[in-house]
């Protein structure tokens, strides 16, 4: 998977927009958006949160945990933890790069937010290194891992299974044994 | 008397705090570890002024205009008061101060610090400085003898010590507290007093009690101790007087003593049971504030009573020790303030009650401050950075600092307008917005009147603006736009109306002070002072006028329901035009113009909070879709411009009763409902276009939520509360709930529904005859016949009152009474319409010729419709289902007493009366409109009944020779049957009579009609209903469906008996 096909996904999540346009009720197939009144919230997906602001029809409202004081929390959380805690959106690495891109000025403090997810990101990342290196160094054959996003596990996936495939094959040759297992699985 | 708690409000980030009092006692001074001081005009001041001082403030003092603070940067601080700029340092520690006071006089400071020394400053001259050193820890507090000769200072090494200032030594020392080694770790504070006006006492806590010391001797001579008190004391505070003794404890018990008797007079709580860590009395008494180590401020208020002479004679024959029974026992001595006050102290004791505590001084009820004139939707004039309007169309933002004093113009809707940047030049402080215009106004000064400016960006030519000066003197103090005219109200009490344009247009003198004003379309909503308020109520009236085609008053002045102690936080209208305002304690009032434009409560807006101090400043009430649209603020009132807030969505709640229930919730929907939808009403009285399919759709929604309550009380098995229900629905949907009750077999119900439904249904009918009379081009006539059918309905009333006497059946009676009816008919027809009519005093049996001009078409009609009823109700329904009082005088023979019971039991009175009102024009609408079943069925009936009818009344007689037993529905049974066996031209020509007497020659059609019918009526009338029935159905499929419920449970109603 591409990582623009899991922000494609991440478009698809809800923020909320303040327009400065009217607008009936819009019927799309994949549910109805507005009414837009001006000067009045309203929840729409990111795609078109991003278009309307690039045609600047309409002000971002950041999603709530994009404040500083609950990233530095989640930061602390996450660094405390050798586990990896939940994130506060599914989409949290996408969502903060899409909308710092084209809504910076929409966002208070927004440099210090992309610092702050940042750091939870490559603290996640660390960790995600980390128990694959304990994965393959202790021969596990199964690992749980709780609260990943799709965005991380799309960085590793690649890597990790062919990571794996090569291991076993070059496993297999050392033990020609086991290729009997092999055939029958 | 028990002093009133008032809630604590939210005052510093949570940390120790201190508390004090302007020497005026007109403010409340705070300061916390939050680095800030306070002061605040009032516990509700949600604007307090706030000093930062430094990163913490320890303790502060405040005399002279001095305000001196032990801030964290080991400084002691002085600021200047109430301006709050720095002016010098005072001295320094090594470490921070712990604890700060003045002398008496104010002359001195004496601070004492955490290293262990205790300093006291001239003010005048800090150089001048006396170090009084001996602690062998921080010390906790210091307070000054007010004679200046001593002070006591107490320390963390557990010693309370008394110094000699002079000479800086100490005179005694005692080791009454538990050593701790830093102010942080002690277990109290232990905030020293010293009496002020006899300086003979000093109060020191310990532990749970407070010890006094007698001055020179130095030896204890009193504990004061509350049983209560389980924790330690940490502060005590005298009562200007020094005759009773405040202390707050750990655990937020604060306690007043009377210190002459030791007895406890006033004891409360703190709400959340926090460490008070600061306490101040008023300096005229009445008032405790205090502060706990979460930041709270609290003030505990009414603790006056009487003067301090009487209050120790009560205190002595009073046994239970209360200030309150001081009052009562000393009833000469209204005058409350002063209780507390020092009696020396003359500058700030109204003399009158220091010297003559008997002469009577007002105590009732205190006038209220009235509320200043504001814009609803701007946030305090004072703010450098301040919203002048949001509104439904945008913002306008004014700036007034150092680099700019600009205004900001914003549209939400950027279609309307680009946003605008303006130099404020003049000053404006006031503003409104609308899709046409910005109107900015400015208050007048010495030199330059008050302006008036308007930004008219809609306008079509090149000239944009327009600027008016007001008369020399008048500021304007409120203003607001409408659709094409402007409004300013001043000073002057004038409200000056201007058209968008910039032309004069009318003035007029307001009652009173205006409070704010606000338009809508041709709406103009002001609101004013309509006198004084009392006891922090505010009285303010409210004017609701309306310009455009017909200029008119709509409320009149009427007093504006606010809520209890409350003021106007906001006032508009909603986006429909309905009149709306807030009050300070959240609730959102709508003006109810169906209830005779009342005010109801739709929303408190402070249960949406979480905090106390939280609050939503309104910008917008929509009615469609059902939006309060508002900001939410923490901790304040009005939000500030920076972050931009964000706009929130409040629902509409009426507040009634047990809303938690379904029927509860379900009868607040529905109220909810019909009070939003009232602007249907009123936009198409007012002529504007509305939204037919939003109101058919509200409509849809009630008559649904109302089917829901009859089915919930249908299941409750309460149907005295589902009857009233049906009472609410339309028509149709009646016809559905009696299916509902037949289905669940509860027939006394459905019966009574069923009767429910004819009137609804003859109700409807009369109204619209109604309707077309109001197009009469003879518009004179029309109060001619208001009159008259008031008269008439006078008479049908007395005349049913009559007939509840006929129970007893006098033969002669009812021949009397068929007599009267006769009269009665002839009352109705003159009554009814027709002003130029000569008279028709044959009207029945006239002959059908005489009466075929034109002005004589309702009369007859309702003539003969009337008839048709009666004679519908005894054949088709044996009497059952149907009702008609008209039906007994045609009775020549007593009825049985069952049978008139009957009767009168179903009559619905109103209901004939009206139906009897129906002209013929009506049904030729019927066809294009058509009315739901029943009443149509009705019609149908009575025409093609008349010939039957007439028929029957000429061959009464017969019928009844013939069979002297029978009774009256027999007697028309019979009389069916008989006319069934005449030919089909006689019955023709029996038509023919009755369609002549209904006069309408020029309607050839339905005689055609009625011809037809009449032909085909091979198998009586019930047959014949259905024919008519089927003809109507090609009009209108709906009205078959009721015409069958009914006919069906007339049916049961029938078979059950």
């Amino acid at each position: 998977m591409d990582p623009s096909e899991v922000e494609f996904l991440a478009e698809k999540e809800l923020v909320k927009i303040i327009p400065n346009f009217s607008l009936d009720k819009i019927y799309l197939i994949g549910g109805d958006l507005g009414p837009f009144n001006p000067g009045l919230p309203v929840d729409v997906p990111v795609w078109l949160a991003l278009n309307l602001k690039q045609r600047q029809k309409c002000r971002i409202v950041p999603p709530e945990w994009m404040d500083v004081e609950k990233l530095e929390e989640i930061r602390e959380l996450e660094r405390k933890e050798d586990t990896f805690t939940p994130v506060p959106s599914p989409y949290y690495m996408e969502l903060t790069k899409l909308l710092l891109n084209h809504a910076s000025d929409n966002i208070p403090k927004a440099d210090e937010i992309r610092t702050l997810v940042k750091d939870i990101w490559d603290t996640r990342i660390a960790k995600l290194r980390l128990s694959a290196d304990s994965f393959i160094s202790q021969q596990e054959a199964h690992a749980k891992l709780d609260n990943l996003t799709l965005m991380e596990i799309n960085t590793t996936r690649s890597f990790l299974l062919d990571t794996l495939n090569c291991m076993y094959k070059l496993r297999s040759n050392l033990q020609p044994g086991s290729k009997y297992i092999s055939d029958v699985v | 008397m028990p002093g009133e708690r008032k809630p604590m409000r939210y005052g510093h980030s949570e940390g120790h705090t201190d508390v004090c009092f302007d020497d005026a006692g007109k403010y409340i001074v705070t300061c916390g570890s939050d680095g800030d001081v306070r002061i605040w005009e009032s516990l509700d001041d949600d604007d307090p002024k706030s000093i930062n001082v430094g990163e913490k403030v320890y303790s502060l003092a405040l005399k002279n205009g001095k305000l001196v603070t032990a801030a964290s940067n080991n400084t002691v601080q002085i600021h200047t008061f109430p301006e709050g700029d720095p002016d010098g340092i005072l001295t320094r520690f090594t470490t921070n101060a712990t604890h700060i006071t003045y002398n008496r006089s104010g002359s001195r400071v004496a601070a004492g610090s955490s290293d262990f020394m205790v300093k006291v400053v001239e003010m005048y001259d800090s150089s001048q400085q006396k170090t009084l050193r001996g602690h062998t820890a921080p010390i906790l507090s210091v307070t000054f003898d007010p004679k200046d000769e001593f002070l006591a200072s107490a320390s963390c090494d557990g010693s309370v010590a008394v110094w000699k200032i002079e000479e800086q030594t100490q005179v005694t020392s005692w080791p009454l507290l538990q050593k701790s080694n830093d102010v942080i770790n002690a277990k109290s504070l232990c905030r020293l007093a010293w009496q002020p006006k006899a300086a003979k006492l000093l109060a020191i806590p310990v532990e749970t009690t407070v010890q006094l010391y007698q001055r020179d001797s130095w030896a204890q001579v009193g504990t004061l101790s509350d049983d209560l008190g389980t924790q330690a004391i940490n502060v005590v505070a005298w009562s200007p007087c020094g005759k009773f003794l405040a202390a707050g404890s750990i655990g937020g018990l604060l306690t007043v003593w009377d210190v002459e008797s030791k007895l406890c007079v006033e004891r409360q709580t703190h709400e959340k049971g926090y460490t008070v860590c600061g306490l101040a009395w008023h300096p005229l008494g009445g008032q405790i504030a205090y502060t706990d180590t979460e930041g709270c401020l609290g003030v505990l208020d009414g603790l006056s009573s009487s003067s301090s002479s009487s209050s120790t004679t009560a205190s002595s024959t009073t046994t239970k020790v209360s200030l309150w029974s001081y009052m009562e026992a000393s009833p000469s001595h209204p005058n409350g303030l002063d209780k507390f006050v020092d009696d020396d102290d003359s500058a700030i004791v109204p003399p009158a009650a220091a010297a003559a505590p008997l002469w009577p001084v007002y105590d009732g009820p205190m006038p209220t401050p009235p509320q200043k004139a504001f814009q609803p939707g701007s946030t305090p004039a004072h703010l450098m950075h301040r919203f002048m309007m949001w509104n439904s169309v945008g913002i306008v933002r004014g700036y007034n600092d150092d680099q700019d004093n600009a205004i900001d113009v914003e549209f939400h809707d950027t279609a309307v307008h680009h946003a605008m940047h303006l130099t404020n030049s003049l000053g404006h402080t006031v503003a409104d917005l609308s899709q046409e215009a910005v109107l900015l106004a400015c208050p007048g000064t010495d030199e330059l009147a008050s302006k008036l400016q308007c930004l008219h960006f809609s306008s079509w030519d090149t000239n944009k603006e327009w600027m008016v000066d007001l008369p020399k003197g008048e500021d304007v103090q409120a203003l607001c736009l409408g659709q094409g005219w402007a409004a300013a109200a001043t000073s002057a009490l004038i409200l000056r109306l201007f058209s968008i344009g910039g032309v004069q247009r009318e003035l007029f003198s307001l009652p009173g002070p205006v409070v704010c004003i606000a338009g809508h379309g041709e709406q103009l909503l002001v609101v004013y002072h309509r006198g004084t308020g009392f006891d922090g109520e505010q009285a303010l009236g409210v004017q609701l006028l309306q310009f455009g085609q017909k200029r008119r008053q709509v409320i009149h002045g009427e007093p504006l329901p606010l809520s209890r102690k409350s003021h106007l936080s906001w006032l508009g209208f909603t986006a429909e035009g309905t009149p709306c305002f807030i009050d300070s304690e959240g609730v959102v009032r709508l003006l109810n113009r169906s209830l005779g434009n009342m005010w109801t409560p739709v929303c408190n807006t402070r249960d949406n909070c979480k905090g106390k101090s939280d609050h939503y400043w309104m910008v917008g009430v929509h009615e469609n879709p059902q939006q309060l649209r508002c900001i939410p603020c923490k901790g304040s009132r009005y939000p500030p411009t920076l972050p931009r807030p964000a706009v929130a969505v409040l629902p509409f709640k009426l507040p009634l009763c047990q809303t938690t229930t379904e029927k509860g919730q379900m009868e607040e929907q529905y109220w909810r409902s019909v009070l939003l939808h009232n602007h249907y009403g009123f936009l198409s009285s007012s002529g504007y276009e509305i939204d037919e399919e939003g109101q058919s759709q509200a409509q849809k929604e009630q008559q649904e939520l109302l089917m829901k309550m009859f089915a919930l009380s249908c299941k409750l098995e309460r149907e005295f509360r589902s009857v009233e229900l049906a009472e609410l629905m339309t028509q149709n949907v009646v016809t559905l709930a009696i299916r509902y009750a037949s289905r669940s077999r509860r027939m006394a119900l459905a019966q009574r529904l069923s009767d429910l439904a004819l009137e609804k249904a003859n109700q409807l009918q009369g109204e619209e005859p109604q309707e077309e009379e109001e197009e009469e081009p003879l518009q004179y006539t029309r109060r001619n016949t208001g009159s008259h059918r008031q008269a008439q309905e006078e008479v049908v009333d007395e005349e049913q009152g009559q007939e509840e006497h006929m129970d007893e059946g006098d033969v002669a009676e009812s021949k009397r009474q068929g007599k009267s009816r006769e009269s009665l008919s002839h009352l109705l027809k003159e009554g009814r319409v027709n002003p130029f009519k000569v008279s028709s005093g044959l009207g029945r049996s006239g002959s059908a010729g005489g009466q075929n001009r034109v002005t004589n078409v309702l009369d007859s009609m309702m003539l003969s419709s009337k008839k048709p009823t009666a004679l519908l109700s005894s054949s088709g329904s044996t009497g059952k289902l149907n009702k008609t009082p008209f039906l007994k005088p045609l009775a020549p023979r007593p009825k049985t007493k069952t049978q008139s019971t009957l009767l009168h039991m179903n009559t619905p009175k109103a209901a004939n009366k009206k139906a009897v009102e129906e002209p013929a024009v009506c049904r030729l609408k019927q066809t294009e409109a058509p009315p739901p079943a029943s009443p149509a069925e009705n019609v149908e009936n009575k025409k093609h009944k008349s010939g039957f009818q007439l028929w029957l009344e000429d061959n009464r007689r017969i019928i009844l020779a013939d069979n002297p037993d029978l009774e009256e529905t027999d007697v028309i049974k019979e009389a069916i049957g008989r006319f069934r066996t005449l030919s089909a031209d006689d019955r023709l020509t029996w038509t023919e009579r009755a369609k002549g007497q209904s006069g309408d020659v020029a309607d050839m059609k339905k005689r055609k009609r009625g011809e037809e019918e009449n032909r085909g009526d091979k198998n009586g009338q019930s047959e014949a209903d259905e024919t008519r029935q089927s003809e109507a159905d090609e009009t209108s499929a709906k009205k078959k469906k009721p015409f069958d419920t009914s006919a069906k449970l007339s049916a049961f109603a029938f078979n059950k008996n």
